[in-house]
């Protein structure tokens, strides 16, 4: 299953493995494919960005890239807290409720560290873009996270969390007009000392906080469910397909097979793997100091021993590229575009 | 601007500190880092915890030893291991708060405390510090009462500084209560420097160096903390360009060539960012193993002291 003709690439693996580079490259050889293709990235090195043009804080989302291609080229950078901040603007019923979640505390930390929610950001603004021009090929890079999968269940945990019953109970008016705990005012003495043992806990102002926060969110959750179920389907559609990237040698093998079984699982279509960063052997005529020959006659052994280990593990299941180790990581548009020739090259694309 | 401590001094804060948070981007090599530390503070006499965070275990193969699945592994020579998962430690923080069977399953149980726990800012994050203050002050499982250090192998997801002031917002968004003070305790724990120190790990490689100066930079700025040291780990042999090697055209030594170009350019970057103390650690030709985990002790004790070089006599 190679990736040509899908609409829609998701790029996983484990952190520190190249993925955004990948990614990076394999829009670069859509493009001159005669694709036009958006390259969606997190985090890429300074030269990764002065090559694509993308800066941090920009105004647009998306800019074009200065590749001489018969296919147009953009990239952007995903950015969290904006597209939670876009979500908002655009279900929040009136300027009002706008601003109150805007302002409350809660939504400040939230945006930024609730768990999933960088995650769920991520597909959000994925499925965004898929709309907004439907033609286009998306090639997406994932999460610097080690549990890379986890950006994957965002959408399912949001749905989750919508049908738990936690906002149920989160949405019901739980303070009166005076500050105090409703439900523990009609206890008489008991609810009082109820609610002194909550404030002693927790503190009150965070509970009327809390509450506040899921009551000004309540008008936005319904098209929260509804987005976070179609974003599951994109996830699983045929016109998607995941590439993983793995790092190079055999302690990297078990990881990599393990993420491809869950995938799987999951319905989700993988496509090919790609391992990268894979040190050359020294030829038979390599002079060098001793030790130094030693040292790189071991790396490039172990990744050889760790690209065939996996080839033969995925026996065929999925096309297998390997990426050599390059003096510096490519970070100009040349730089991609020889990635990409190696991509091709080896069925990838 | 010289070295605010010499490297062997250096070796004795390391020794006297309580909790040692090793942190860095993924991938740069913590986990060997922690391990190597471990052996390097045993050897000096102290009692140690490897704390591990991350669900697929890895710090019990530089130690020989089975994976914890949450236990406590003794790996000999006043060495422990535990693999801890936050949301554990936060469960049974709940089950020792409550004290009553039924009500603490059913706290565990409602969705209500499954998503404040998975979800409130900071909390994992603080527990998992809370647990490592609980066992340098003695309070830990019975078999962890002697331990003087606890090294945490600080997670791979987020930034170092997330963590590191997970207790500080926890304080702040919950403003009073037994929460609050624990999470006050923590945070106080994590500013005294003479109890607790951050090392950072990384590579002489772009993006890990460029993390690393952000990491620094919001340390003093969130924390007012500064690391004890950077520990740059996986350097290439430095070329000495007057050998037979430098005029051959193999792949191999080419590539040897310029990577150890851009560890020289990536050390001299963070050298001009950072006066403080950097250990330089080689690319070893060593499975992950107890072998490794020496090997690099004897490297990093060596950086930061341990031995002591040749001297004038």
């Amino acid at each position: 299953m190679s990736t040509a003709g899908r609409r829609l690439v998701i790029v996983v693996g484990s952190g520190g493995v190249g993925k955004t580079t990948i990614a990076a490259a394999m829009g670069v050889g859509s493009a001159l494919r005669g694709e036009d293709t958006l390259v969606m990235t997190f985090d890429p090195s300074l030269r990764l960005r002065d090559a694509l043009g993308v800066a941090p804080g920009g105004e647009a989302d998306e800019v074009e890239v200065a590749l001489e291609a018969p296919g147009r080229l953009q990239a952007g950078l995903l950015d969290a807290r904006r597209t939670f901040d876009a979500l908002v603007h655009r279900h929040a019923p009136d300027p009002a409720s706008r601003d109150r979640i805007l302002a409350n505390r809660f939504y400040d930390h939230l945006a930024g560290s609730l768990a999933g929610v960088l995650e769920y950001m991520a597909v959000e603004r994925l499925y965004e873009a898929s709309r907004e021009a439907p033609d286009r090929r998306i090639v997406l890079d994932t999460p610097p996270t080690r549990q890379a999968l986890d950006f994957l269940g965002a959408p399912e945990r949001i749905v989750a969390f919508l049908d738990s019953g936690a906002l149920k109970i989160a949405l019901k008016p739980w303070f009166d007009t005076d500050g105090h705990l409703r439900p523990t005012a009609r206890l008489g003495a008991l609810g009082r000392s109820a609610e002194a043992f909550l404030d002693r806990m927790v503190g009150l102002d965070l509970l009327r906080d809390m509450a506040e926060f899921f009551q000004a969110f309540g008008p936005l959750f319904d098209g929260f469910r509804e987005r976070a179920l179609e974003v599951r389907e994109l996830l699983r559609s045929p016109d998607t397909v995941f590439v993983l990237v793995s790092g190079p040698g055999p302690e990297r093998v078990a990881d990599t097979l393990f993420f491809a079984r869950k995938l799987a699982e999951e319905g989700y279509h993988l496509g090919p793997v790609v391992v990268n960063r894979l040190h050359p052997e020294p030829g038979p005529h390599a002079q060098a100091p001793p030790e130094v020959l030693r040292l790189l006659s071991w790396l490039g052994e172990r990744d050889r021993r760790g690209a065939e280990e996996l080839r033969g593990l995925l026996a065929g299941s999925h096309p297998l590229a390997t990426i050599p180790l390059l003096p510096g990581e490519p970070a100009d548009l040349e730089g991609l575009r020889d990635v990409a020739g190696l991509l091709r090259e080896q069925g990838v694309e | 601007m010289p070295s605010h401590r010499t490297p062997a001094r250096l070796l004795d804060r390391l020794t006297s500190l309580e909790l040692i948070v090793v942190t860095g981007k993924g991938g740069v090599g913590k986990t060997s880092l922690s391990a190597a530390l471990g052996n390097l503070l045993t050897a000096a006499g102290r009692t140690v915890l490897l704390l591990e965070t991350d669900p697929r275990e890895s710090l019990h193969r530089l130690l020989d030893v089975p994976p914890s699945g949450g236990e406590i592994v003794d790996a000999g020579r006043r060495l422990f291991l535990q693999n801890l998962q936050p949301r554990t430690v936060l469960d049974d923080l709940v089950e020792e708060r409550l004290k009553v069977g039924l009500l603490t399953r059913r706290v565990l149980a409602s969705p209500v405390y499954q998503h404040f726990a998975e979800g409130a800012p900071g909390l994992k994050e603080a527990a998992i510090l809370g647990r490592a203050l609980r066992i340098v002050e003695g309070h830990g499982p019975r078999r962890l009462r002697k331990v003087d250090t606890v090294i945490l192998d600080a997670p791979a997801t987020g930034h170092g500084v997330t963590l590191l002031q997970a207790p500080l917002l926890v304080a702040e968004v919950i403003d009073s209560g037994p929460v609050h003070r624990m999470a006050r305790d923590i945070s106080a724990f994590l500013s005294d420097a003479r109890r607790s120190g951050i090392v950072i790990a990384t590579l002489a490689e772009e993006m890990p160096v460029n993390e690393t100066l952000q990491l620094v930079e919001l340390l003093d700025a969130r924390l007012a903390r500064r690391p004890e040291a950077i520990v740059v780990n996986g350097l290439y042999p430095p070329v000495t360009g007057t050998g037979p090697e430098a005029a051959t055209d193999d792949p191999a030594l080419a590539l040897w060539r310029e990577r150890r170009c851009i560890n020289d350019e990536q050390l001299g970057r963070l050298r001009d960012a950072w006066t403080g103390p950097l250990a330089e650690l080689p690319l070893l030709p060593i499975d992950p193993g107890p072998a490794l985990a020496g090997a690099l002790a004897r490297h990093l004790g060596e950086g930061l002291g341990a031995t002591a070089a040749p001297e004038d006599p």
